[in-house]
């Protein structure tokens, strides 16, 4: 009895926990998420996709002079 | 109607986040670029179906989304699925505690399958809330909720991270923090 008591305590607090933010700054799961996903955003931009607006821009133009 | 200049600079704008979703996706640089590419055509040609003053990032990241399956489907690949194989998978990476290496997460998220890996890309890092995640995926928000808890599962496990903050003050000051949305 007391066990069940306690084993339902447990999933109460894991609710709890998976209701607030499990990512947070408080989970090394959630801190690493953060630093592998930002490592990726401050990558350079490679020219080709800028290259590639701007094709897509003057095309555009090209079409509407026609 | 004509694409205007500042549809043009936010998605130029929206390229480094577009770039680190494309490769959480697939795990792979080169893929990712070219994913990248399609998803900035496809926008350039659709701009009209986006609605001003409605979020670009979610709209562009559900493009991505959609091209990297589709592409996924034409290759013949089945999308994984998260019941699968997974117990197979399960490389095991002893942690220290507080010196978890970049390197063994980056190994641990690719061994998610995709629909973990996005779920917990979305909500975790790049800054999207439940809603607009379920609204990328396509699924409804009960279904991202339990992706995400998945996948820290299992990060936990692969990572051997036992259960951190689900219990305690920890838990508690956690809801506390708000993660930053870039």
């Amino acid at each position: 009895m007391k066990d069940q008591n306690r084993s339902s305590a447990a999933a109460a607090g894991r609710r709890q926990a998976g209701e607030g933010d499990p990512l947070g700054a408080n989970s090394e799961i959630g801190r690493k998420l953060k630093q592998y996903y930002n490592d990726l955003v401050s990558d350079e931009v490679p020219d080709r996709f800028s290259d590639l607006l701007s094709q897509l821009e003057q095309a555009e133009s090209a079409l509407k002079k026609d | 109607m004509a694409v205007s200049a500042g549809f043009k600079s936010d998605l130029l704008g929206s390229i480094p986040s577009l770039r680190a979703f494309a490769v959480s996706l697939s795990q792979n640089a080169d893929k990712a670029d070219d994913l990248v590419q399609e998803t900035l055509v496809k926008a350039w040609d659709k701009h009209e179906s986006f609605q001003p003053g409605t979020n670009l990032k979610a709209w562009l990241f559900t493009i991505l989304r959609n091209e990297f399956y589709s592409q996924m489907r034409k290759r013949g690949r089945e999308v994984q699925d998260s019941d699968g194989i997974m117990t197979a998978r399960l490389a095991v990476h002893p942690a220290q505690h507080g010196q978890l290496d970049l390197e063994d997460f980056r190994g641990a998220l690719e061994k998610l399958p995709e629909d973990q890996r996005e779920a917990i890309i979305l909500i975790g890092a790049s800054g999207f809330s439940y809603e607009e995640a379920a609204e990328i995926c396509n699924c409804a928000v009960g279904t991202i909720k339990s992706r995400v808890s998945r996948a820290r599962s299992r990060l936990q496990e692969i990572l051997q991270i036992s259960g951190e903050d689900d219990f305690g003050p920890d838990a508690i000051s956690a809801q506390v923090m708000t993660s930053p949305a870039d």
